[in-house]
């Protein structure tokens, strides 16, 4: 098991995977935090140097990312909310912000529409 | 209208009238019974204590809904690597081919010998090994049909070889591309050449797969003070097989520099093999590299035979992205600058030096520069004049100025399919194996021969040991 930013991952599990299971960290900032690394895409997180590990744990503590990217999120949420917007009511009741039907197909918008988008829970 | 009849049984209600005609007017008489079903029906007879009558029990599946139980899987799954290992294993023999009695062996004369141009001749056991641990053999060649590895000598083997021996005779370094169609042979041809350095005791330095430096699938790292960027994973591999195959040679040079800057400790009466044995630590793998190489190119030693598989890939840029999220050409790496500069004669070999660089057809992206450098080159060594050598497309920005550095003034071998005297001796070895149940005369050799595009090597494969059906 090898520990990156406070999340045990498993040797096989590739890097660029283990990077982007955090929140607000996709495929283009993972390519990039890579290459500075020089770490190329097909890396297994144990084939890692532990120095590499470690500069890869400091690197993600100066991002935005986790509880802090969620926070923005919901920030914005909670201030069109508090506004009394309509955007604001329809995330407040689960139910589609920007005008489409809701006579069937808003399992997307049940899913994601809520004060609390993106969960509250962290990984770390 | 539901069917009286009993669907499975296929009886017919004129059947059971025949059998049991007393039971019609129980039948009849039960007003109940909805007409689309016969089931009441039959449970009211039985009630009744109609014997008479023919009851149809059913048997056989009966539908079960719900889950099913699983069963456990019985198959063991293939462990990581294993199925990699299974796809990439190299089958040299085959103990159900026969044994093909009376054929050469291979030898640094007969090799260069064009008396010997349409033999097929055995390949000594200890070059197998030699070849096998610079990884010459491939998975797609056909070794494992046959009792033992055996290669015909063609042409293009001792009109190669011939130079090779010639330039490292006298102390040149001979830079040759091989080209030709797909399934002619080029990989092959490079295998006889690494044997060729084998038999001839040269140090021999094999990188065969080009794709597997380039293709961002192995470790990269930026070497401290320079541009470049080192391959340390992929360099130890190497280092290893280097000292594997060419140990007794190396063995007898002794290291005559001084190696103050390396990590580990080289003394002066330590051997070049035991230099490049030293370390399997990644992070110390380029440098020893870089100082065994500086051995290797001072005068008075072993003549080198630097080759590597799949040109293309290292003639573009690579999938490595530099620390700036740029993407890095393929020369900026620090092995394939090596091969790229002892391609392009900028490494002066004062000992002799043949570097072979093999093209390949079936995997390789489409280059322009390289197409059009290697069109020059070929048009050069046929003696056109300046003015004849074909001109780069004025209107195509993107020529790559390194590509045409890399393969300036090289020699190109261009491999087509094999004549039909050569075509003959290999199906008779063919046939002498067991693999090919044909008589081997000269309208069926002549026929082969024309159906793989004239005597292109892989697809007389194809035709001739494949489909043993169409040949019994």
């Amino acid at each position: 098991m090898v520990n990156v930013f406070g999340v045990n991952f498993h040797e096989r599990k590739f890097v660029k995977k283990a990077l982007e299971s955090f929140y607000g960290l996709g495929p283009q900032t993972s390519a990039r935090i890579m290459a500075k690394y020089t770490i190329h895409p097909l890396a297994r997180i144990g084939a890692i140097p532990h120095k590499t590990a470690t500069a890869l744990t400091a690197e993600l503590s100066t991002m935005t990312i986790e509880m802090d990217a969620r926070r923005i999120v919901q920030d914005n949420i909670k201030r069109l909310r508090d506004m009394g917007t309509y955007r604001g009511r329809r995330h407040a009741m689960g139910l589609p912000v920007r005008g489409q039907k809701t006579r069937t197909q808003t399992e997307t918008a049940k899913k994601l529409n809520t004060l609390e988008r993106g969960g509250t829970s962290s990984r770390i | 209208m539901a069917s009286t009849n009993c669907w499975r049984c296929l009886a017919r209600p004129s059947q059971r009238l025949l059998l049991a005609p007393a039971s019609m007017t129980a039948a009849s008489s039960n007003p109940t019974s909805a007409a689309f079903s016969t089931s009441t029906q039959l449970a009211a007879r039985s009630t009744s204590g109609d014997t008479g009558m023919s009851r149809h029990i059913r048997t056989g599946k009966r539908l079960i809904l719900g889950k099913k139980k699983r069963q456990g899987d019985k198959h063991k799954t293939p462990g990581p690597g294993e199925r990699k290992a299974f796809r990439k294993r190299i089958q040299l023999s085959n103990d159900n081919a026969l044994v093909v009695p009376g054929l050469a062996e291979l030898t640094a004369q007969n090799v260069v010998d064009p008396g010997a141009v349409g033999q097929v001749v055995g390949i000594p056991v200890d070059v197998v090994d030699q070849l096998r641990t610079c990884e010459a053999f491939k998975s797609t060649q056909n070794w494992g049909l046959f009792r033992s590895p055996h290669m015909l000598i063609r042409k293009e083997t001792v009109d190669m070889a011939q130079q090779l021996t010639d330039a490292v005779a006298k102390k040149e370094t001979l830079r040759m591309v091989v080209t030709g169609d797909r399934g002619s042979g080029k990989s092959i041809l490079g295998l006889q050449a690494l044997a060729t350095g084998f038999l001839n005791k040269w140090v021999v330095i094999n990188i065969p797969e080009a794709q597997e430096l380039t293709t961002a699938a192995t470790e990269y790292s930026t070497v401290h003070n320079s541009d470049m960027f080192s391959q340390p994973v992929y360099i130890v591999k190497l280092m290893q097989a280097i000292h594997k195959a060419n140990g007794p040679i190396l063995s007898q040079c002794r290291v005559e520099l001084d190696h103050m800057q390396l990590p580990i400790s080289v003394t002066r009466n330590m051997s070049l093999a035991a230099l490049i044995n030293a370390t399997k630590e990644p992070e110390f793998a380029w440098p020893v590299f870089q100082a065994f190489w500086k051995e290797l190119l001072r005068p008075g030693r072993p003549p080198i035979m630097f080759a590597l598989d799949g040109l293309a890939h290292i003639m573009r840029v690579s999938d490595y992205r530099s620390p700036a999220f740029e993407l890095i050409h393929s020369h900026d790496l620090g092995l394939v600058r090596m091969f790229a500069e002892a391609l392009g004669g900028k490494t002066p070999f004062p000992n002799g030096a043949a570097v072979l660089a093999v093209c390949s057809r079936g995997n390789a992206p489409i280059l322009p520069s390289m197409d059009k450098a290697l069109e020059q080159a070929a048009a050069i060594q046929a003696g056109a004049k300046a003015e004849e050598v074909p001109l780069r497309d004025a209107f195509y920005r993107k020529y790559d100025e390194r590509v045409f550095e890399a393969l300036r003034g090289v020699r190109v071998l261009d491999v087509r399919g094999v004549t039909k005297h050569e075509a003959r001796s290999l199906m008779e070895y063919w046939a002498a194996s067991g693999v090919l149940r044909l008589r081997v005369d000269e309208k069926n050799v002549s026929d082969r021969w024309t159906l793989a595009g004239g005597g292109v090597l892989a697809e007389m494969e194809r035709v001739s040991l494949y489909d043993i059906r169409a040949t019994v």
